[in-house]
């Protein structure tokens, strides 16, 4: 049966139409031993067919079944210039940056499959109108958001307004030593942070987490993060090292953690800045995956999905091993009930 | 220790008809079942039976056969049982049906297994299931040496994935939560088709005639769950995949 997922005036053709009929109706027919029954059998599997590709059912999107989550890289732009991150040397041109109506589009015909919107860079707050607009749309279409940050750019207008949307926000540190702060960043900020961090919990409460991410750098950092967080009663993320451009070293005690399923393969919808889909930003290992599904900017992401790479890219990342099925988009956990 | 699990809703005399005809092919199975847990989900027909091997439990409102089997599988996991089979009662099992469906599930890696089942009725449409494979599996294409997913009639899988997949019980029928929870344990795991463990449904066809409204109605509810399960498993259900049907039982990659 061809899994149509919507139906729209643009798609698919009357030609499509008679392709899948036939499709379905050939097979069919060949199994059919007993020859004077093919035409009234044949009729039965016209019907079984019509009511798959045109019947609407009334329960539709009862039963709320959410499992994908949306990974919205919203620029490869940065303000500071960690070393254990490459994203920001390559910043994205202004011409080449997605407007944020297609990505809210692409997000109104996902929310149904939604548990989570997740924004990262780049620094996402350099796009902090864009931002709360994107916080705005999931909070009407009922997906809870997820900001990943470097803490920099952090105010209080922003934290009021993104507090009323009930969503959490990711501030990423690595050390609580300020000079080791500023060889990490390259940048001396570590007050500005630590100041921001504090006026971020008391206006966004239990919704503020800190993420840190694990590598041999911050081998003997992340414990005191950890203390850290749990005197200030805020939740707390390790993420391993991946190699996304940065000059850090992995701790390979947690990545050679073998026998864990790969779940990107399955939840995961990736969004470049440009508006281009992958599975998994760490796409490049794949062969068949160094290319982009399509871009958002140019067709609807429902179509982009069901493209048959799209499978084909799904099941080699279920048997996939790369050291970034550690990271929490892996988890399969988030796979169930939300 | 192999538990079979059988939710039960029971709307009409018919009904009663037809679990009395399970219970006897239950316990006419060459190896018996260590347990049988009839999960009577709030029916409302009032009915007695007359087995003792089953163990009644007793819903006090209707959750859908989803709940009805995760209370089941709960139980049963409480008795360390390790494995967890699982039929309807508009089903009658072959006498092996157990002893095949357990001894697959030692025998092999696959985390679950699906069996062989065909229509017990004699109607057109009895007939056009059977080719058609409604109630029967999908092979996961283009290998055809697991399924893409199975019915949760003729299904079976070992305690600890019983442990991690429950069936999603925001499903009010029994549509489109076998296929869900089959999608969800082959993130993990695999589903094995065994040809052998063979058990006829009833569709509850009088004739071809009469038989038709409820024909319709049968695809129209898998419809319904379909269309739900579609979105909640965007891209894995773009998987290839074929019906098993009476004609392929015997497939070489078995």
């Amino acid at each position: 049966m061809s899994l149509i997922y919507k139906r729209k005036s643009n798609q698919p053709s009357i030609s499509h139409v008679i392709y899948d009929y036939f499709g379905e109706i050939r097979p069919f027919a060949k199994r059919i031993e007993k020859k004077h029954l093919i035409l009234p059998l044949v009729f039965l599997k016209t019907i079984e067919w019509s009511i798959y590709r045109w019947y609407k059912t009334p329960v539709r999107r009862f039963y709320g079944v959410k499992g994908n989550e949306l990974v919205y890289m919203i620029t490869r732009r940065c303000n500071e210039r960690c070393s254990k991150c490459g994203i920001w040397k390559n910043p994205e041109p202004d011409s080449e940056h997605l407007k944020i109506s297609d990505f809210i589009n692409c997000l109104k015909s996902l929310h149904h499959n939604l548990y989570q919107v997740t924004l990262t860079g780049g620094e996402p707050l350099l796009f902090m109108e864009d931002v709360l607009q994107i916080a705005e749309e999931s909070k009407k279409l009922n997906v809870p958001m997820l900001i990943v940050t470097n803490g920099s750019l952090i105010n209080e207008d922003f934290l009021n307004r993104y507090s009323k949307l009930g969503h959490i926000l990711v501030i990423s540190i690595d050390t609580l030593d300020k000079e080791k702060w500023s060889e990490f960043r390259d940048r001396d900020d570590f007050d500005t942070v630590m100041n921001n961090l504090q006026i971020s919990r008391k206006i966004l409460g239990d919704k503020l987490q800190i993420q840190s991410v694990f590598a041999q750098e911050t081998i003997n950092d992340i414990p005191k993060i950890i203390a850290f967080c749990k005197d200030m009663g805020i939740r707390h993320v390790s993420q391993p090292y991946m190699d996304f451009g940065g000059v850090w070293q992995d701790a390979k005690q947690i990545s050679e953690n073998k026998g864990d399923i790969v779940c990107a393969a399955r939840k995961n919808i990736c969004i470049y800045p440009n508006g281009d889909v992958v599975k998994c930003f760490d796409h490049y290992r794949i062969p068949i995956a160094k290319e982009p599904l399509g871009n958002i900017g140019k067709e609807d992401i429902i179509p982009i999905l069901c493209k048959k790479r799209s499978t084909e890219i799904s099941k080699i990342m279920k048997n996939c091993n790369y050291p970034c099925k550690n990271l929490s988009c892996n988890k399969p956990q988030t796979l169930l009930f939300n | 220790m192999s538990i079979l699990i059988i939710p039960c809703y029971i709307k009409t005399e018919w009904d009663i008809d037809c679990l009395n005809r399970l219970l006897i092919s239950v316990q006419n199975q060459t190896q018996k079942f260590d347990e049988v847990y009839l999960v009577e989900d709030a029916s409302p027909f009032d009915y007695k039976l007359q087995f003792d091997f089953i163990e009644h439990i007793i819903l006090s409102d209707n959750g859908g056969p989803a709940r009805a089997r995760n209370i089941g599988i709960e139980k049963a996991l409480k008795l360390n049982a390790q494995y967890l089979l699982f039929t309807d009662h508009d089903c009658i099992l072959d006498k092996e049906w157990n002893e095949q469906m357990t001894s697959f599930l030692k025998k092999t890696e696959f985390g679950a297994v699906g069996g062989m089942t065909y229509s017990y009725g004699n109607t057109l449409l009895d007939y056009y299931h059977d080719i058609n494979g409604t109630l029967n599996g999908k092979w996961l294409l283009p290998e055809k040496k697991e399924l893409w997913y199975m019915p949760s009639l003729n299904f079976g899988m070992k305690s600890a994935i019983a442990e991690e997949f429950g069936f999603d019980e925001r499903f009010p029928t029994a549509a489109g939560e076998d296929v869900d929870i089959c999608l969800r344990l082959r993130s993990k795991y695999k589903i094995g088709f065994c040809a052998k463990a063979k058990l006829w449904h009833d569709f509850g066809y009088k004739n071809s005639i009469t038989g038709f409204k409820r024909f319709v109605n049968l695809f129209k509810k898998y419809k319904s769950s379909s269309a739900t399960v579609y979105e909640g498993h965007t891209v894995l259900l773009w998987d290839a995949s074929e019906s098993i049907y009476k004609g392929n039982m015997y497939e070489p990659n078995l």
